[in-house]
């Protein structure tokens, strides 16, 4: 009997327990509104923030992350009824502040999220910050580009020049096949070079097969390989007796090596690439044929070679035509490169074109005397004046490759606009839905966030509502929503985002598909400084 | 005592998912093979302003469903096919009630109602599983509540924002 009323009078104890803590159990806060609001732009610094719930609640984390990723612990803050006011820190600066804020409400569970606000105006990125430079590295791989220019220009010219100018004394055959094994040479090292550029690895890793995979890996790959078969052809061309054979070898070689250099590269990376590419060509070309002369024709005039003269005459008839196509050349790609006058000296890559001009004006006075005061003395037998002269036109011509051999390390002004402005993209796939998220540009500030979203078998999904949620747990950011709008291209965009700080950010995806059925996809962004 | 007072706990920690101001089920199980009723506990409007529309979705497996008309609130059964088809009571069943709408009523946002419908829990449901009816709280001027998230492997009601209500399904009880 006793037993039974114990047991009794401790279940009603357990069940008015029960009832008195359910009584206490509600729904997860939220919050309803934030001072200031999420998402201004305030002219000065506020003195208090001030945080609306749907619900009592308790502060357990209440932070602001300053501009610079710092974050500051707000310990001076009053609760009243479903309102958190704060005391905001008195050095609060210019640009975007986040307040985050992590709070418990009656049923238990913590709920987190931020509040973005900016004084003044969003913070902008801060200048790019250049790679840093490992000068072995940056020395190998320019000196290895001079190698491939030598057996393209001089090597792979000369043996042009060997076949269709000079083809009786064949004039500098030697000198050509010497730097048309200097390219080959620079061609078989430049791979694992290009790896070590490409990974930021030290030299001493250059045996490394990774290195070279990586190498062999990019568009500079493909370079090599047409530029191997360019000097190949260009070294059968120049030992070929056989004035046909070596003149067909000498046209391969020529195509090859221009075509060579349109698959890699800054120029050819350019849009349009149907008039990049074949400038790329002509001017490589034109170039080759023009610079690849001068060894042998220098060599055959101090010779006294019985085919200098005729070698000179065609030179002669030939060479505006490619000095021409040159000139056209150059000067389109000059202008898609460089965009503005200003860039040419604002910009490494602009300096580099300046002096590689500044050297092209010396050649073409030098060329201008040769053509006007010295052509005529050479072929009426006299040639030694013009020999030196070509000698210094072929210093000058290995100074430009030189400084030409540089541009791999300056990106043009284009690339430099395009790499500012380049969005931070991420593709989510799942079985229930995929989209192509990008944040544009992809770097601190304000952005655009944009998705195209499909269902998980590439289906179309027509989503009643969107919503991007970001985060930034490694520094203290906790979620903040912005609802999407569909901008009528397929897209879902918001464009009233500012990240104020670079590195990792969640960001979830909220696609409701229909009424009832809502996918969240959850992923992370790497967005640039 | 203390052993019961656990046990309490027990059950409110089972029941806590269900018991918040989200909108949860009064019964927490639901028997193969028998009628459930649903009592669907709605306990405010959205974001300061009344709910006027409650629609629920009837899960699949839940066949034979029967709102209870409500004073003041209009009633909208809309029909479809379901998934699969079903044997009640001797008959081949392959559509009915797929969704319900109670539309045109106010439920301020502080107050709380009901909302009722009853169903044949099909043997397709298996005891163990969890039965979601995800639930729509509308409010004038395009605002709306959705209780809709139905926890993935390995996650807790807990662990969404906005969970549908559920009941466990069990076996049979028997005597049918």
């Amino acid at each position: 009997m006793r037993s039974v009323k114990d047991g009794m009078a401790s279940w009603i104890a357990a069940l008015a327990m029960l009832l008195a803590l359910a009584g206490e159990a509600a729904a997860h806060a939220s919050l309803t509104a934030a001072e200031p609001r999420d998402g201004a732009v305030v002219a000065v610094a506020p003195g208090a923030f001030r945080l609306d719930f749907s619900e009592p609640v308790s502060p357990l984390v209440l932070r602001i992350v300053r501009p610079d990723g710092a974050a500051v612990d707000l310990g001076d803050f009053a609760v009243r009824d479903r309102s958190v006011e704060i005391e905001a820190p008195v050095e609060l600066g210019d640009g975007t502040h986040v307040l985050a804020w992590r709070v418990v409400s009656s049923d238990g569970h913590p709920v987190g999220g931020s509040v973005v606000f900016s004084i003044g105006a969003p913070s902008a990125a801060p200048p790019p910050i250049a790679d840093p430079v490992d000068r072995k590295v940056r020395t190998a791989v320019w000196l290895a580009k001079i190698g491939l220019y030598l057996g393209l220009f001089l090597g792979a010219g000369g043996a042009f020049a060997l076949a269709w100018f000079v083809p009786v004394s064949r004039a500098g055959s030697r000198v050509v096949l010497a730097l048309v094994g200097i390219g080959i040479a620079a061609a078989v090292v430049s791979p694992g070079l290009q790896g070590l550029d490409a990974l930021g690895a030290p030299v001493g890793r250059f045996a490394d097969p990774a290195v070279w995979r990586a190498g062999l890996a990019t568009s500079f790959g493909l370079t090599v390989k047409l530029v191997l078969a360019a000097l190949v052809a260009a070294a059968l061309a120049a030992l070929s007796r056989n004035a046909a054979l070596s003149r067909a070898f000498a046209t391969v070689g020529l195509a090859a090596g221009a075509y060579a250099l349109t698959v890699s590269g800054h120029a050819s990376a350019a849009d349009p690439q149907w008039l990049t590419r074949p400038a790329v060509a002509l001017h490589a070309a034109a170039s080759a044929v023009w610079v690849g002369a001068l060894v042998p024709l220098g060599l055959a005039l101090r010779a006294g070679a019985p085919d200098a003269a005729s070698g000179l005459m065609r030179f002669s008839t030939f060479i505006p035509v490619a000095v021409a196509g040159l000139i056209a050349a150059g000067i389109v790609l000059a202008v898609i490169q460089v965009e503005t006058p200003a860039a040419l000296v604002g910009t490494a890559y602009g300096c580099l074109l300046l002096a590689k001009l500044g050297c092209l004006a010396v050649l073409f006075a030098i060329a201008a005397v040769n053509r006007g005061r010295l052509t005529r003395p050479a072929l009426a037998g006299d040639a030694r004046a013009l020999a030196r002269s070509i000698g210094a036109e072929t210093v000058v011509v290995l100074v430009i490759l030189a400084i030409a051999a540089g541009w791999r390390f300056t990106p043009p002004p284009r690339a430099l606009a395009i790499a500012a402005a380049q969005p931070a993209s991420v593709h989510i796939h799942t079985l229930e839905a995929m989209a192509d998220l990008s944040v544009t540009p992809g770097r601190t500030g304000p952005v655009s966030v944009s998705a195209m979203i499909m269902t998980g078998d590439f289906g179309p999904l027509d989503a009643k509502e969107v919503a991007f949620v970001f985060a930034n747990p490694d520094a203290g950011i906790e979620p903040f929503r912005r609802e999407a709008a569909k901008p009528g291209d397929g897209t879902w965009r918001a464009d009233d985002v500012v990240l104020p700080l670079a590195g990792h950010w969640t960001v979830r995806l909220d696609i409701l598909v229909t009424d009832f059925d809502i996918v969240r996809l959850t992923t992370e962004i790497e967005i640039r400084p | 005592m203390f052993k019961h007072i656990i046990t309490a706990s027990g059950l409110l920690a089972l029941g806590t998912a269900s018991a918040l101001a989200h909108v949860s089920l009064e019964g927490e199980e639901a028997a193969i093979g028998s009628t459930y009723k649903a009592v669907f506990r709605v306990p405010h409007g959205c974001e300061g302003e009344p709910t006027n529309v409650v629609r629920v979705r009837i899960p699949e497996g839940l066949i034979a469903v029967k709102p209870m008309p409500k004073p003041g609130w209009a009633l909208e059964k809309v029909r479809g096919a379901y998934a699969a088809t079903y044997e009640y009571h001797g008959s081949q069943v392959s559509e009915g009630v797929t969704e319900i709408v109670w539309s045109g009523g106010s439920l301020a946002d502080d107050e709380y109602d009901e909302f009722v419908l009853r169903g044949y829990i099909t043997p397709a449901l298996k005891a163990g599983e969890t039965l979601y009816f995800p639930v729509v709280q509308e409010c004038p001027g395009g605002l709306a509540e959705r209780w809709i998230e139905v926890p993935a492997e390995g996650q807790s009601a807990d662990d969404l924002e906005m969970p549908a209500p559920g009941v466990a399904i069990i076996e049979a009880t028997g005597g049918h």
